[in-house]
Parts: C-alpha cells; sequence; structure tokens
C-alpha cells in the first residue's frame, strides 16, 4: 500500500511539472512518515539527515569543478580555434563543416563534463558558420546538439561521477577510462549519417568558396586548447591529481588561456561564470541529495526486492531483462534529463545488476550511452534546447535530421551490448 | 518559420524583480565557488611542493559545497530553473500553466519549510549533546546550522515565486 502510495505520489507531482527534487523529496518524506507513525515525529528525522548524507561526499566536488571547466572554456576562445585547426587538416567541401563539428564537439568532451556546455560551446561557433556555408539552421542545431551527447560518454563527464557515487563498485577513473571508446565510436556513427545526409540533399554548397585556413598558423593557435585534454586526461592517468584535482586545474590553465592568451574572458566576466556554473551546479547537487531521501525511503519500505523477483523470474532472460530496461529508459528519457534517471532509477535496478553479475562499469557505460541519446531525443532534449536557441528553430524542425542521427548512435550502444570489451578493455589495460 | 516566443528560454533574460534582491545569493555563490576552486588548487599546489596535504580542506571543502547547492539553490528557485518535466505544464491555456506553475512553488516551499523545522531539531540536538565534527573537531553544528537557515531561504524564495505567478496575467 505505502510502495505504490509513494510511486503514485511522485509519478503525479512529476507529472504536473513540480521540479524533479521536490516531488522526490516530498514523496519519500510521506513514504516515511506512513511507515513509521508510531515514533518519534513519524521518523522524519532521517529526512534532513540522508538530504546532508546524499550530498556530503567528496566525490561530488568534482561536478561543481567541471561545470566550472565547461563555462569557463565556453568563453576560453579555444572551440573556434580548433574548428580553424580542423578545417586546415580536412579542407573545405560538402559535409565536412558537419564533420568538423562532430570531431570539436568530441574534442571539447575532453575537456568539459556536460553536454548543454558543450552545444553551447560548439554551437556558439558553428552553428553561424555552417549557415553562411548554406547548411539549414535546423540541420545545423541537430548535428551540434548530436554532437555534444558524446560530451558525457567522453571522459571527463558528470554523469559518470554522479554514477559512480550511487554504485560502489564503480570508481571514477574506471568508468572515466570505460566511456572513452564508446565515446569516440559514438561520435565516428554520428559523422556517418551527418555527411551522407549533407551530400544526399547537397547541403553546403558554397562551403568549397570559403577561403581555407593556413595549416601551420591554426595549429600554433590551437595549441592551448589541445593541450587541455591532455592536462586533464593525462594528469589523472599518471596520477597527479584526484578528478576534483584535474578539474580545478583545467579551471586555472582555462582562465590563463581565457584570460591571457586568447584573452576572451574579461575579469567582469569572471562574477557570471561563477554566478551560472554555480547555479548549474546547485541545481544538480539539489537533485542528488533530496534523492537521497527517495532512496532511503524505498530500501526501508522494502520495495525493492518483490520488484525484483517478480522482473527476475518472469521469463524473460537476461537479454530479455535488458532489452526491457532499455526500452523503459528510453521512454522515460524522453521526459527525464539524465542526472535524474540515474537518481531515481539506478537503487532501483542495482539489485537487478547484482543477479545477472553485470559488470557495474559496463552497466554505467550503457546507462550513460542511453542519458547521451536521450539528451538529443525531442521532445526533451537539453542539448538541442541549446542548439536550437543558437540557430533560433523550433526543435520539431530538427526531428527530420536527428532520427538518422539517433538510429547510428543506438547501434553503438548496441554493439557495447554485444561486446562488453568496447567498454571494459581500456579500464581492465589500465589497471582500474 | 518560427516566432521568438516558440523559442525555449534564453537562461540569460533579465531576472523578474524580486522583493529581497537576488544579488545576496549571487555574491555567495561567486564566493563559493571562488573559493571551492581555491581551495582545491592551493591544496595541489601545497602537496607538490612540500608534499603534505592540508588535511581540514575535504571536510571544509564539502561543507561549502553543500553550502553552494543550497544558497544557489535558492537563486535557482527564484529563477525557477529546476529541473522539472515542462511537457505538460508549459502547455496549454495560461490559466493552467499558472496553476501548475503555482502548485510546483508550493511543493517547493512546503518540502523545505518541513526540512527548515526538521533540520532545527538535528542542530539542536547537535548542540545540546556537543557533537564534533570527525575531521577538524570542530562542534558539528557549525556546519549544520546552515540547513535549517537556508531551507527557510529557499522556502521563502518558492513563496515569492508562488505570489509572483498568482500577479501574473
Amino acid at each position: 500500500m505505502i510502495p505504490t502510495l509513494l510511486f503514485v505520489a511522485f509519478l503525479a507531482l512529476m507529472l504536473l511539472g513540480v521540479p524533479i527534487g521536490a516531488a522526490l523529496g516530498l514523496a519519500g518524506a510521506v513514504a516515511i512518515a506512513l511507515a513509521n507513525a508510531d515514533a518519534q515525529w513519524f521518523g522524519l528525522l532521517a529526512v534532513p539527515q540522508n538530504f546532508y548524507a546524499g550530498l556530503g561526499k567528496y566525490p561530488l566536488l568534482a561536478i561543481p569543478m567541471f561545470v566550472l571547466v565547461g563555462s569557463i572554456f565556453d568563453r576560453s576562445g579555444v572551440a573556434l580555434r580548433l574548428v580553424n585547426f580542423a578545417v586546415a587538416i580536412v579542407g573545405r567541401g560538402p559535409g565536412m563543416l558537419p564533420l568538423v563539428a562532430i570531431v570539436v564537439a568530441m574534442f571539447l568532451g575532453g575537456i568539459s563534463g556536460s553536454g548543454p556546455a558543450n552545444a553551447a560551446a560548439v554551437g556558439a561557433v558553428m552553428i553561424a558558420a555552417m549557415s553562411r556555408a548554406g547548411y539549414p539552421p535546423a540541420y545545423s542545431a541537430s548535428v551540434v546538439g548530436a554532437a555534444a551527447a558524446t560530451d558525457i560518454l567522453i571522459p571527463p563527464s558528470v554523469a559518470f561521477i554522479v554514477y559512480s557515487v550511487l554504485v560502489p563498485g564503480a570508481s571514477v577513473p574506471a568508468l572515466f577510462a570505460a566511456g572513452m571508446i564508446p565515446g569516440v565510436l559514438a561520435g565516428l556513427a554520428l559523422i556517418l549519417p551527418t555527411v551522407w545526409l549533407a551530400r544526399k540533399h547537397s547541403m553546403g554548397a558554397l562551403e568549397a568558396s570559403l577561403p581555407r585556413p593556413p595549416f601551420w598558423r591554426s595549429l600554433r593557435d590551437a595549441t592551448w586548447g589541445l593541450f587541455a585534454p591532455v592536462l586533464i586526461l593525462g594528469g589523472m592517468r599518471a596520477g597527479w591529481f584526484t578528478p576534483t584535482e584535474a578539474a580545478v586545474v583545467a579551471v586555472f590553465y582555462g582562465l590563463f588561456v581565457g584570460m591571457v592568451v586568447h584573452r576572451t574572458i574579461r575579469v567582469r566576466d569572471l562574477f557570471v561564470i561563477l554566478r551560472e556554473s554555480g547555479e548549474l551546479s546547485a541545481v544538480i547537487l539539489l537533485v542528488v541529495s533530496l534523492a537521497g531521501i527517495f532512496a532511503f525511503s524505498l530500501s526501508t519500505l522494502g520495495v525493492i526486492d518483490p520488484v525484483t523477483d517478480a522482473i527476475v523470474n518472469s521469463g524473460l532472460g537476461e537479454y530479455g531483462v535488458l532489452a526491457l530496461l532499455i526500452l523503459l529508459l528510453i521512454t522515460v528519457g524522453m521526459f527525464l534529463d539524465g542526472v535524474s534517471i540515474f537518481l531515481i532509477f539506478v537503487p532501483l535496478l542495482w539489485p537487478i545488476v547484482q543477479h545477472y553479475n553485470w559488470d557495474p562499469v559496463w552497466f554505467g557505460v550503457i546507462l550513460t550511452l542511453k542519458v547521451a541519446l536521450g539528451q538529443f531525443t525531442p521532445p526533451l532534449a537539453v542539448n538541442l534546447m541549446v542548439s536550437c536557441r543558437i540557430a533560433g528553430v523550433r526543435m520539431e524542425e530538427t526531428v527530420r535530421w536527428v532520427g538518422w542521427m539517433l538510429v547510428s548512435m543506438f547501434m553503438v550502444m548496441v554493439a557495447v551490448i554485444v561486446w562488453p570489451q568496447l567498454a571494459l578493455w581500456l579500464p581492465h589495460t589500465l589497471g582500474y | 518559420m518560427s516566432t521568438p516566443s516558440e523559442l525555449p528560454p534564453d537562461p540569460a533574460q533579465a531576472d523578474e524583480a524580486t522583493r529581497i534582491p537576488l544579488k545576496i545569493e549571487d555574491w555567495l555563490t561567486v564566493i563559493v565557488m571562488a573559493l571551492l576552486a581555491l581551495i582545491t588548487f592551493a591544496n595541489v599546489l601545497v602537496r607538490y611542493l612540500t608534499n603534505q596535504s592540508f588535511a581540514w580542506t575535504e571536510e571544509f571543502s564539502i561543507f561549502l559545497m553543500i553550502v553552494l547547492a543550497l544558497v544557489a539553490g535558492s537563486a535557482s528557485v527564484a529563477r525557477n530553473r529546476q529541473i522539472r518535466i515542462e511537457y505538460f505544464a508549459d502547455s496549454g491555456p495560461p490559466a493552467r500553466r499558472r496553476a501548475l506553475a503555482r502548485f510546483g512553488a508550493l511543493m517547493v516551499f512546503l518540502l523545505f519549510a518541513l526540512m527548515a523545522v526538521l533540520s532545527s531539531r538535528i542542530v539542536w540536538d547537535q548542540y545540546r549533546y556537543e557533537e564534533t565534527s570527525p575531521g577538524i573537531g570542530v562542534p558539528m553544528w557549525w556546519y549544520t546550522i546552515w540547513l535549517p537557515v537556508m531551507s527557510v531561504a529557499i522556502a521563502g524564495r518558492a513563496l515569492g515565486l508562488y505570489v509572483r505567478r498568482g500577479r501574473q496575467p
């Protein structure tokens, strides 16, 4: 009775547009109170305790810092120089600019940790450039939104940090390493339909007439940006920094590049950068901490085990259950953002993962791939929201382009399910 | 073609006027973010220069992060930027949209008002029994007192949003 009430209340609140965090916290509090009707204060003192405990974890500190890195590199002028360098390499031709957009988004994925920040950085440079070359704005917005989704797979990644806090057996370095190959594959998988669509609809006809930047000068300009992922990922790999420290080092490196080298960030911009990234982090952190209350109420009520038993004994088999889970998550992902999906579903799915002995790191990569797909699946697609705003188009207009990219990236997810070593080989080789 | 009103809202848009200026939260957010970055960076530098690390920084950084979540969270409530499902709430006739926006604000108010009451009780217990923090050994209530204080602030911001949504035409 109480578990049903918990879920019904939670679903109703969410669908009515109540903030996810508030819905999680309230549903959790009501369930705790009903289950402990005889206890002192209805056992509700667990509410602030779990709020505090859900937040007081050192690895979570990497989230505000990587959000800050994204916000700084967004304004540092690095994206523009990387684009010029990439154009200098691949040259001008139909379909080349969208290809450059994807490659640069993947590269920035090695610096920033969140998809929307990446979409903003790449979109600001590429969407105007692509429309000058004759690509329709809706197509450009689709390419940028989809390409930025590789960001949460390519380390560093806020999604992996949240997952590792929820799951004891998956460390941040192992998840970061595991995301590398699937992330690159996802990027490559996006290039195929993108270039094919550009050729088929003969878009970007003007591109060939645009000047090609000189190779050596653009390489020199791009050096500062090219070095950033080396510093972040290399520093973590070499054991110089923890993920949080790597983020902070990247913050100061980005500030140096933006304020001293490229001179695109002024002192007064610091206020806006710190305020915006602080607020965005707080929005994520509040959901994380309020989800702690919900997870606590789930575990005290003992809801999870009966549901797990029912699913495990349903006769679907291991892959049947996995297929069902992905179908469920895709549906949910059309309405919910990635971090909320992790916070709500990982505690629920965890016993199933243990029952089938799935590798927690591999499962994390699958979930993150699914979330990456959700980031550019309309109607609720955070990356597309950002890129559509820059391009000045409505999200409905992107549907005819984005579908192909979704199918292509979905195939990467299927590949990682079929061959788990795509995700697990690198962390094993690196010894995590 | 699309009209501007159909586009997703721009986060850089001007803030609605609030009775208590949002500058308070904004300045605190900026200070806490800067402190977090500086403390962690200083820790890295000190460790490489002297092979020592400040043990107290971890506990203090976690505390700062909790303050950040609450302070910047308060601003995000006032600006109505919480993560939520907009699909049903932001469509339909204006009257329904307004009613749902007010309902959402009311639920946030309810949660944080509850949080303020309950966490005050916890802080009182920690004060009474003189609990100290595991890392540095300072009284626990120095840290936790901010939970009820900021919960009241967040509840107030939610109430403000409720009132402003009620006034909207």
